[in-house]
């Protein structure tokens, strides 16, 4: 290594020993003993800076957060899959002797078939480790994506597909359920009869011409070109609105971090 | 003996008639609900009656005296034996609870806590020497338990023998049916047991509760499960008429038939592209995502690269395929080869040509805009299943100069491809574009099928808009049902 | 969407910053109009800015509720008190500024209006937020709210979507205990909530998978149970379809929730001193958003200008 970077090393190391002086001697809570607190919010301020350092470029403190994030969360999957799967549904179901070894209430049901056929499935995908009989996960494979697949597939055809099409079918004239004329009533007001008009149009024509941006057996050519202009405008405004929003999920991220940075750290807000 | 209980009808008359004078302001019962019917609820699992019947004359209307109905069940003597039973069963289960929870591993946590270990060491031997007992009592329990459900049938065909009316649930005036819904699992204090004979009788209530008057008797119902939910035949005819559909066109399209799909701009560009790095003697990059092989997209994509490939191969431009997941890379490199044989060019073919980088995300992306800084490729092309990586590609890309193309199903990603790319293909254009180049059956036959039922729902939603616009005022009867046919009931 | 500008504080910090940025911007423009590439580092230098000033010197906005939120206000305040609603908290520490201002403006609301309000998780992250909100807002702020009688916390279960297909029709399968391992048929409150299809509203907060679209998918449709979203500004827009039959009413990122915490100081004024972190957020939201605006602005000036010089020549 260069010397520079036992300089740079040195450095955030005494500004870390500092900043956990400081918070320790400032902590009031009596959750844990000030020494850890303290400890804990610089680490979480110092690791918040190293992550965000990446905007500048990329550094060996950016690379080191990113890892410890990647490592710490594939550990935190990895146990919490664990006691909430395995220890959490399947013991207390199937095993009196494992359900008191791991602290859990056993639940005293007959004995279910049910229950074991995961575990057997279970199994069957881990011997993808044996090259000799991997080939027989593939059956607990298909189970998993067949069943996914079967439950999805109700699931979205009713409530994507059919509540869809049901709520394509919109009044075009009289708007609202008041049934009250259109010409009586104009106003530009967002719960009133005009404007609720217009976003059915806006569903209907909406609708109509995405899909038929998406018709792949015609040639867009005539009024079915012009329907799928309308169609590809209308999903470039759809991706619009995603990117705005998109843009304020992200800021508000920032403010988070920056809030965290200010007031738990730095103490600068109370 | 016949004395006494002539005495007892005397008195019993006398104060009939004492305590109507004395309370001659109280109110007389309102009329009876008249017509009670029960039926087994449809379309379930079983275990559910549904009740309806005729408002009292009362009720609203006349002496407006109708404030609740009651609902009773005949319900037979034996059923208080099996309740009894149950009861006994739940008790040594909540017993077995409580010992476990003495003997559990976190009860050293407790006695961090209340301090007193030598109460809890106790308690835990204890346990370990009442829990086996119990858990054979249990056992036994349930064996009685599930021999008495069985002979409950029996004990209702005794009506009106043998048995008592309970109340099973009460509904506000104005309303004429109540569900009757019990458990399923003979060992909860609500089970309701099928196939056995329920009546049924409702009572029209005052405001004082013992101002009451009872309906007839309903015919005894059985209630039972279903095999099929007629509310969900909807989902049925489209769940069979999609996949006619698709089967019907993958095969079509295995028998070799023409099936035709537009061409699309995006595919069009490719060429074009391709032809750019041509001319300007760069490479071309190109990327199958993050995606495993297994995803939809990445199989389109290997579809795309195939065509690119024999392209590059044609035109003897260089490809660069970096890739993020090794199974990926040896279809890829494999699908390259392929490519640049069909071109008849096998010899320029090198195996560097597809590549393996990293399979950590962010690593991945810093060695592909690496890449595209240092190569300046003339042409990027972006198919498959993108991440939060998308607008870093996308924006490197297009500091770097370079004419960029992307396809992806990934809805959050595609607003940064649309923005920062020359072409982008949209859901399932990917998918069109992959078989309008590839030819696969499968895909074609699929995104055919698709297309027919895009065009149903386009004929759905114009009729469905034509039957809520007119259907009333031209009173036409199947217009104004129309929407009634996308209701599912559970 | 101004009604008010309320400045707490010095507002100096707000000028100064303001006129940094108006600044930066005039010198931004006058360098990409001669040409200069101007180094994203310094756009990075702008956000961080306009940002971290309304932090320091806190301004705040009067929200006004627009229709989609007000849907989800309103349910909730027409709902007899003593109605039972679930709270589900999906999502993890990467999307709570955004979304757990919601979950804690809808468990303040159902308090305040005496509604009996069921926790859950089907996140194994949303679990540890989701005791931050027992701590901070139910312990701290209710402390008459009793546990199991008035709330209960049935904590996480493993199974995403799984979990919601069996919770619809049985609650108990699911979840025999909550969270402290008390059995449900022990717990008064649940006596009557067999499944979530007994349940008056379901108040989906999160925005990720599992999420609201999850709970329509597996709870709302098939149980006919009235299910609100509040979801992070990412997916809001794949909820809209939903919005009004399968969805009452979408909280949509940080400024949903303000309008929620404004609509709730207008209704129930005791809790204008509690911390109202979505308001309090809309100050740097609002002068980002200006910023990010203007680079757009310039972005376009310049593209136009540069193709009209390229096609003269």
């Amino acid at each position: 290594m260069k010397r520079s970077t036992y300089i740079v090393m040195a450095v955030m190391a005494l500004l870390f020993a500092v900043s956990w002086y400081f918070k320790a001697a400032t902590y009031h809570g009596n959750v844990m003993s000030p020494l850890v607190a303290g400890f804990m919010i610089t680490l979480a301020a110092f690791l918040t800076l190293a992550i965000i350092s990446f905007v500048y470029q990329d550094n060996p403190f950016y690379k080191f957060a990113e890892h410890l994030f990647v490592g710490i969360s594939a550990a935190f999957w990895m146990c919490q899959s664990f006691w909430s799967t395995i220890v959490g549904n399947l013991i207390p179901r199937i095993s009196t002797g494992l359900s008191k070894y791991f602290g859990q209430p056993y639940r005293d049901e007959p004995w279910n078939f049910v229950y074991w056929l995961p575990v057997i499935l279970g199994i069957l995908l881990l011997l993808r480790l044996s090259s000799k009989i991997g080939w027989v996960s593939r059956w607990a494979l298909a189970f998993i994506v067949g069943t996914t697949a079967g439950l999805s597939f109700i699931r979205y055809l009713r409530s994507d597909f059919m509540e869809q099409i049901s709520s394509t079918m919109v009044p075009l004239l009289a708007a609202g359920n008041s049934g009250e004329s259109l010409l009586s009533n104009i106003t530009l007001s967002a719960t009133g009869p005009f404007v609720a008009m217009l976003t059915n149009w806006v569903i209907f024509l909406g609708v109509i011409c995405g899909i038929v941006y998406f018709f792949f057996s015609k040639e867009h050519t005539g009024l079915f070109g012009r329907a799928s202009r309308v169609g590809i405008w209308i999903l470039m405004i759809t991706f619009g609105a995603a990117f705005g929003y998109t843009v304020m999920g992200r800021i508000t991220l920032l403010v988070g971090r920056l809030t965290f940075l200010y007031k738990d750290w730095l103490g600068l807000i109370s | 003996m016949k004395r006494i209980l002539l005495t007892t009808t005397f008195l019993l008359l006398l104060m009939g008639v004492a305590s109507a004078q004395a309370d001659s302001a109280a109110p007389s019962p309102p009329a009876p609900p008249t017509g009670v019917k029960a039926v087994d609820k449809p379309n379930d699992h079983g275990h559910a009656v549904n009740i309806s019947w005729d408002m009292s004359p009362d009720d609203g209307k006349g002496a407006n005296s109708v404030v609740t109905y009651d609902v009773f069940r005949w319900i037979p003597a034996y059923m208080d034996s099996v309740a009894q039973i149950r009861a006994g069963l739940s008790g040594i289960r909540d017993t077995i609870n409580i010992l476990d929870r003495a003997n559990r591993k976190w009860s050293v946590l407790e006695e961090h806590l209340t301090g007193d270990s030598a109460k809890l060491a106790n308690d835990s031997v204890v346990a370990a020497q009442r829990i086996p007992q119990l858990r054979a009592d249990l056992k036994r329990f349930r064996q009685v338990l599930a021999s008495a459900v069985e002979r409950l049938p029996e004990a209702h065909k005794t009506y009106p023998e043998n048995g008592s009316w309970r109340r099973v649930g009460t509904v506000p005036a104005g309303q004429g049916k109540y569900s009757n819904v019990g458990s399923k699992e003979y060992e909860e204090p609500d089970y309701l047991p099928d196939f056995s004979d329920f009546y049924y009788r409702v009572d029209a209530v005052g405001v004082v509760s013992t101002t009451r008057s009872s309906s007839e008797v309903s015919a005894p119902v059985h209630s039972s499960g279903q095999w099929f939910n007629t509310g969900r035949t909807t989902v049925l005819v489209f769940v069979l008429a999609f996949g006619f559909l698709t089967v019907l066109f993958v095969r079509k399209a295995r028998a070799g038939h023409d099936l035709y799909v537009r061409p699309l701009a995006g595919i069009d560009a490719v060429d074009d592209a391709i032809g750019r790095a041509t001319e300007m003697g760069r490479p071309i990059l190109y990327l199958l995502g993050a995606g495993t092989a297994a995803d939809i997209a990445t199989i389109a994509s290997f579809t795309i690269l195939a065509r690119v490939s024999k392209k590059v191969a044609e035109y003897q431009t260089t490809l660069i395929v970096p890739c993020y997941d090794p199974i990926v890379m040896s279809i890829a490199q494999d699908i390259v080869k392929t490519g640049y044989s069909d071109a008849g060019r096998p010899d320029a073919y090198k195996e560097d040509m597809v590549f393996f980088i990293t399979q950590s995300q962010f690593a991945y992306v810093a060695a592909v805009n690496g890449i595209m800084i240092r190569d300046l490729p003339a042409t990027n092309l972006y198919m498959g299943k993108f991440y939060a990586e998308s607008l870093i590609f996308a924006e490197t890309g297009a500091l770097a100069g370079s004419i960029q193309i992307a396809g992806t199903d990934e809805v959050a990603q595609l607003p940064f491809f649309v923005v920062a790319c020359d072409y982008t293909l949209i859901g399932e254009e990917l998918f069109a574009a992959s078989a309008y180049l590839g030819r696969e059956p499968l895909l074609l036959g699929t995104l055919k099928a698709q297309d027919y039922a895009k065009a149903a729902v386009l004929l759905l939603a114009i009729v469905g808009l034509l039957a809520v616009n007119v259907g009333h005022e031209a009173n036409v009867e199947w217009l104004m049902k129309f929407k009634e046919l996308f209701k599912v009931i559970d | 969407m101004t009604e008010a500008l309320v400045v707490t504080g010095t507002n100096l910090g707000v000028v100064i910053s303001l006129a940094l940025i108006a600044g930066g911007v005039i010198w931004l423009l006058v360098r990409s109009l001669k040409g200069k590439e101007v180094e994203r580092r310094v756009i990075f230098g702008f956000v961080l800015i306009a940002v971290s000033a309304p932090i320091l010197f806190p301004i705040t906005f009067h929200e006004q509720i627009s229709p989609v939120v007000k849907a989800v206000f309103d349910k909730i305040e027409s709902l007899p008190a003593g109605s039972t609603v679930a709270i589900s908290f999906d999502f993890d520490p990467a999307m709570a500024p955004e979304v757990q201002p919601m979950a804690n403006a809808f468990t303040r609301h159902c308090f305040a209006k005496g509604h009996k309000v069921v926790f859950l998780s089907i996140w194994a992250t949303g679990q540890s937020l989701l005791t931050s909100t027992l701590d901070t807002v139910v312990r701290r702020e209710f402390p008459e709210k009793r546990e199991r009688i008035d709330w209960v916390n049935l904590g996480y279960k493993a199974g995403n979507q799984g979990v919601l297909n069996v919770i619809v029709s049985d609650l108990r399968k699911m979840y025999p205990t909550d969270v402290n391992a008390v059995p449900l048929d022990s717990i008064p409150m649940l006596a009557e909530v067999k499944a979530f299809r007994d349940l008056s509203l379901i108040l989906a907060v999160g925005g990720g998978f599992p999420g609201p679209k999850e709970w329509v998918l597996y709870v709302g449709d098939p149980g006919n149970v009235p299910i609100a979203a509040g979801a992070a500004a990412v997916t809001a827009p794949q909820l809209y379809p939903y919005y009004p039959r399968q969805l009452i009413g979408i909280l949509g990122g940080i400024k949903s929730a303000a309008e929620y915490e404004s609509a709730m100081v207008d209704k129930y004024p005791q809790f204008d001193s509690v911390d109202k972190p979505g308001l309090r957020m809309m100050g740097p939201q609002t002068l980002a958003h200006m910023v990010i605006m203007m680079f757009i602005i310039i972005g376009n000036i310049v593209f136009f200008r540069s193709k009209r010089m390229r096609s003269q020549l």
